[in-house]
Formats: C-alpha cells, structure tokens, sequence
C-alpha cells in the first residue's frame, strides 16, 4: 500500500526492513500517515514479534488501598484530602478477602496502588506484604508505581533504592508502571504532578527497580495538555531505559479520563487512541508486550486494539476504582475477554506478570463466578478504622485523631 | 495469486464499479480487518470525498403532548408505534411547521396500522405527507414485508426513507442482510443511509452473544462495499456511542446519526454534542457537515 506522501512511505518501508523510527520520523508518522497504514505497520510488527497469535490476559485484582493523597493531581478523580470524609485506607482482613475472591475467580496476583497518604509509613506496606506472602505464599504483589515508592523514599527519609530493596524484602514482586503521566516535565507541571515525580524521577525509580531485578511496566496517560513531540518523547524516554536495563515486560497507553476532574475538557478520541497504539508499537522496538486499554475505551474499540499493535488483554476487570472515579465503566470479566479474542482471530491465554503463559482460559476448566459478583464497595458512612492502622505512626492531626484510643 | 493481487483485484473491480461476482464476495468477507477497511474508506472517499455528516435530532414520543425542547434540532423525530392513524398525523402536525423536517415512525408500525391493507397503507402515507413529514425514519428490513417494494410505495406518496435498519441479526445472518440490501433497487432518492449495526441486538435473545467490535466495523466495511444502491452508511452517536462511531467512520461510515439537539449543561461549552462530534469527525480525519432530517446540508 502506498500513500500520497513519499515521507510516510520511505518510512513504512523503513519499518518493514526493521529499522528504528527517529524521533523526527516518529511524528512524522503519526501526524501524517493513515490510520489503516498506521495500523497495518503495527499489525506487522507485532505477528513478528509473537508469531504463534496468542493473545495473552492476565487475571488479577486492581486494588486501591487508600483514596487519601497529598499529591492532588489535577487530573485525578480519585484523590480525596487528608481528613475528608469519604477518605479510606484498606484493612488487612478486607484485602484478604479481595485476595480470596481473586483466587476464586482464578486470580494470582493483586495490582495493589494508591493514594500518597502521609499517614501510612514504609512499615505498614512491608508487614502487609508479609502478611499477605505468609497467608498466600504463591500470590503475586505486582504493586506501588514510582511516584508511591519516592512518597514513601521522603515520608520516610530513605534512599528510593532502599524503599525498594525493603519491599522486595518483603514480597513486592514486580511494580507497575503507574503514575507516568508523560514523562515531559513541562506536561507534568501543568497536571500539578511534578512535585510527585519528575520524569527524570519516574525512571530513575525504574532504574533502581530493574537493577534490583524487579520487571515492571510502563505507562502512559495521553490526552491531556501534552503535544503530539511530547508524546513521541515519553516513547522515546521509555525506549531508552529498556535499552538501558531491559526490565519493561510490558507498555500501556491509556487516555485521560476527565469526568469529575479538576481539570475536566475533553477525552482523547478512539481514533487517536488506536493511533496512539499503532506508533507505541512501531518505536518500542524493545518493549514485547502493548496492552489494550479496554477499561477506557470500551470493548469493541479495546478489542480493535489487536489490530493496531496490541497482543494482550490486560486484566480481567475485578475492580477498578481509580478510572472508574473519572467515568470509565466499562466491565469484562474472563469469559468476554476470552470471546473477543477468538473473535478478531487469536488465541487466548492466561498469563503472570512476567508474561509467561499460565494456560487456557479457566473458565474453559470450571464454571468461575461471575465478576459482577464479586464488585464490592465501600459500605456507605462506614468511617471505621483497620484496627492494626492503630500500630503506624499517623503524621496528619486527622489521622492521629481517627487512630487515637476510644 | 498472492494476496495483495487478491487486494488489487478487488480494488480494481470496485473502483470501476464492476459488480462483484461470487468468489470476489466470498472473498472480501474473509479478507483481513484492516485491509477490508482500507478498500472501505476508499470507496467511501470516491462517493464522499472527506465530508462527513451528521444532524441533531429532536425526539418526541408519538403520544407525549408537545415536543419538550427543539434545542438545536436540526431534525424533529416522531418515536412509537401510534395507536391509530389519527395519532400519527396529530402527532406530526403538532411539531411540523417549525422550519425543521419532521421525520419518524417505522414502516413496519405504519403498515400494521394499515392493517397491512395496500390501498389503506398508501392513503396512510399521503395523510402523513400533507401533515408535514418528510421521510419515514426508519425501515427495518428484517420487521418489513418486501421491503423494495415498500420502499416504492414510500416514494409515491412523496416521502422518503431516512434509513435501512437492521433490528437484530446475529453471525452470518448481518452480512446476509446486506448482501440482501445490496441486491434491491430503489427510486432515487428513496432511500437515504443504510446503518448497518443491529439496533436491539440481544434484546429479542438475549441469551445471544452482542456483536463485537470486529463484528461491527466488518459489518460496516462490507456494507460500504457491497451497498452500491444507497448513498450513506450510517452509523447511530447515542446508540453506538463516540468510539465505535468514530472508528466506524474510518471503516466506510459517512454520516452520524441521533447526535443530541439538546446539550447537558453541566458538560459546559467544551462538551457540547456538536463540538463533541465535530471533534470527533476530525480526529478521524474528514471534515463535518451539518445536515438535517431531509439529508440536505445545513449552513452554520
Ligand atoms: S493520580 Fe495518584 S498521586 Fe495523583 S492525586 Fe490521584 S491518587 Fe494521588
């Protein structure tokens, strides 16, 4: 196929010869070629990398541990202030029920993030993790993007690769690439979260995490003030670490979802988002994996992201609260995942964090309930307090308040 | 042959408006997602160009007193099956002669309150049209007794069609349908747009398996590609969503259809549906126009 433009075809011919798309050439693809071409590159580039057609998911539960946060992104619709009402920080006993209930649906591993609560310290995040390992020693904790872990380096007055290597201690298994925003710091100052991390931040944390031997993902929230040269940079950032370290297993886009937000205005369109795709696909010739963001685009345009360079799923959604704040309501549990792959013509299975293939479908095995069965929310005007939060020092008035003996 | 021959076969066929035989039909329902839109948004652009279409519409029930607000209609939408004639035509007089084209009812409800009788059905359509409609909004073709003639009987009594529907088909029976489609012949004008998507998918069996994505663009690629008879592929902004539609429109769709006349306030300027799908038609890379319920364009 060739186009009316003799730069976009110099390139896409460069593409299929293998060759690594410069910054320049990058853009000059996106902001030029047509979207089917775009995709195309990408569909190519992908059945190279994963010739068999096997279309990966994983089950796992997306936690959000506390709501509280002092960062106060302006994109952000889950945040709640120190000493809000509705703020909660989960119990011990109620995460191990969410552990439960993700074994029972055939989960292995909690997506554990939150908000930056100046009353919960290093400790506490290390005796859940033991606690969790103690009682689930095969589940996996893939938890704490960058900007938690440089939360807790400061709360704590530790250095970001000790908070790393206390948590690894005490069973953080992978981290997830939460919290990238884009890594523009121009972008991140006007989204009010340069003070949480600044791009340089965001990846040195990754560096330490790879040189510890953790993998972990990446991220990107697109759609908000950054240009289209600042959305090539965050690829190419990304693309120089794991030139660097090699410890991306995977790369997610996703688009800002502005309901409820402080910054509100418009979301990203789906065209843009599968362009989005297609170019992460085409300059992240380092990065094996690009997950369809169906939380935020819905499952008919998700499931067309397998066209346009992705080769995985994501998690089956068990719980969600961060996006589903902002809007996102869509919903999808393992036997829908599993239909829409076969249905665009690939083969499904199960992974881990790693990417490593865990099986077939469970559902294939044994009747699994239902996800809309297991969504819990938090009991309305419940204000109580995990009782071991009693035995963390709490730095706010508010939390010393809620902690103080009755 | 390889398969880009197979493509520049069909691209060839298709461009010179050479019907399709047999094997060629066969032959794109097999083919690729991307590829198959590729040749659907070139047949598309030689019919359309990079214009797309869209109009605001209005809806009120056939039994609701008054219309509550005409917004920015650009379309005024008569929704129900009335419980008479005499109900239908009230209900049309009741919001025509607002400078805005009134369209509404399916055919299918018209005909039965004709009690499916041709003479009467045709008198029915006349009362309608010195009412104040323009165009019957809707025939579904799996709800309709002959469609094409149907049609026919539409266009004598100085109406039109807004649009082919298909109101629940599953699997192969949804291509089925356009192949269907693509085989009748109308009187010009008779038929507007064809919008592809099943519209109550799962609510007739609801056991069954909702379309895909993969389903849908499919669906209105191969409709672009076969439906040589009908001017536009529609596709639905409330019922499908701004994604879908938006994708779709790469895929052979070159009007939106049901995008609200009344904004939510609380969504402020920047949300309006008008801007909101204007951004949305660019995004994709064609150029909005406003059109209303007649298909004719409007000037801002
Ligand atoms: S995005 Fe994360 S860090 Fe920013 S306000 Fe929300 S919870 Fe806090």
């Amino acid at each position: 196929m060739s186009t009316s433009s003799p730069a976009v075809d110099a390139l896409a011919r460069k593409v299929r010869d293998g060759g690594r798309l410069s910054r320049s050439e990058a853009l000059t693809l996106y902001a030029e070629a047509p979207t089917h071409l775009l995709g195309r590159l990408a569909d190519e580039v992908r059945a190279a990398r994963h010739p068999s057609g096997v279309v990966t998911y994983i089950i796992d539960r997306n936690v959000n541990y506390t709501n509280i946060c002092v960062a106060q992104c302006n994109f952000c619709a889950f945040y709640r202030p120190v000493g809000a009402a509705d703020g909660y920080v989960l119990g011990f006993e109620e995460l191990f029920r969410k552990i439960d209930d993700t074994i029972a649906v055939g989960g292995e591993q909690l997506l554990l993030q939150g908000g930056h609560n100046p009353d919960l310290p290093l400790e506490w995040y290390e005796d859940l993790f033991r606690a969790v390992k103690a009682r689930y020693p095969a589940f996996r904790l893939h938890a704490l993007s960058p900007p938690e872990v440089i939360h807790l380096s400061r709360l704590g007055q530790v250095e970001v690769s000790v908070v790393i290597e206390r948590l690894m201690a005490a069973g953080l298994d992978s981290i997830p690439g939460g919290g990238a925003e884009v890594l523009v710091d121009r972008v991140r100052r006007e989204l009010n979260c340069l003070g949480k991390a600044t791009a340089d931040e965001w990846l040195d944390v990754m560096r330490h995490a790879h040189r510890a031997g953790l993998r972990t993902t990446a991220t990107m929230m697109y759609g908000t003030v950054e240009r289209l040269d600042e959305r090539v940079e965050h690829l190419m950032r990304v693309r120089d670490l794991q030139d660097e370290t090699g410890g991306f297993t995977a790369f997610i886009a996703w688009s800002f979802q502005p309901s409820h937000t402080e910054r509100g205005g418009t979301e990203a369109t789906g065209v843009e988002y599968l362009r989005t795709l297609a170019l992460a696909r085409l300059v992240l010739d380092n990065v094996d994996n690009l997950q369809a963001s169906w939380v935020t685009q819905g499952g008919k345009v998700g499931q067309l992201s397998l066209s346009f360079g992705a080769n995985d799923m994501g998690s089956v959604m068990i719980e969600e609260n961060v996006v589903r704040a902002a809007g996102a309501t869509f919903c999808m549990d393992e036997l829908e995942i599993v239909r829409n792959i076969e249905n665009a013509g690939f083969t499904p299975r199960r992974r881990n964090m790693h990417y490593e293939l865990l099986g077939d479908p469970i559902a294939w095995e044994r009747d699994v309930p239902r996800m809309t069965a297991l969504v819990e929310a938090r009991a309305a005007g419940d204000a109580s307090v995990p009782e071991e939060l009693v035995r963390y020092r709490a730095r706010t008035p508010s939390g010393k308040r809620q902690r103080a003996p009755r | 042959m390889s398969d880009d021959a197979l493509m520049a076969e069909l691209r060839e066929t298709l461009a010179s408006d050479g019907g399709l035989d047999e094997v060629q039909m066969r032959l794109l329902d097999s083919t690729d997602l991307l590829s198959l839109g590729m040749l659907a948004d070139e047949a598309r652009q030689r019919r359309h160009g990079q214009q797309t279409t869209f109009v605001r519409v209005a809806e009120v029930a056939v039994d609701a007193s008054a219309l509550e607000s005409l917004g920015q209609a650009r379309e005024i939408r008569v929704t129900g099956v009335p419980a008479s004639v005499e109900a239908a035509e009230t209900a049309v007089r009741a919001v025509a002669g607002q400078g805005v084209p009134v369209t509404g009812f399916a055919l299918h409800d018209l005909m039965g309150l004709a009690s499916d009788h041709a003479a009467e059905f045709a008198r029915l359509l006349r009362v309608l049209c010195d009412a104040g409609l323009v165009a019957v909004s809707e025939l579904a073709v799996d709800r309709t007794e002959d469609p094409e003639s149907a049609v026919a009987v539409v266009a004598d009594a100085g109406l039109a069609v807004s649009r082919l529907t298909i109101q629940d088909a599953r699997g192969d029976a949804r291509l089925a349908w356009v192949r269907t489609v693509a085989g009748w012949s109308f009187p010009p004008r008779a038929v507007q747009a064809f919008a592809p998507l099943p519209r109550a998918e799962g609510k007739t069996a609801p056991e069954s398996e909702p379309a895909t994505g993969y389903d849908d663009v499919r669906q209105v690629a191969l409709s672009r590609l076969l439906v040589d008879n009908i001017d536009s592929i529609q596709v639905d902004w409330a019922l499908h969503g701004p994604k879908l539609a938006q994708v779709a429109l790469t895929f052979g769709a070159d009007d939106i259809d049901a995008v609200p006349a009344v904004d939510a306030d609380e969504l402020g300027p920047r949300r309006t549906s008008l801007e909101d799908v204007r951004r949305n038609i660019r995004a994709a890379s064609f150029v909005p126009v406003e059109r209303d319920g007649a298909f004719e364009s409007v000037t801002p």
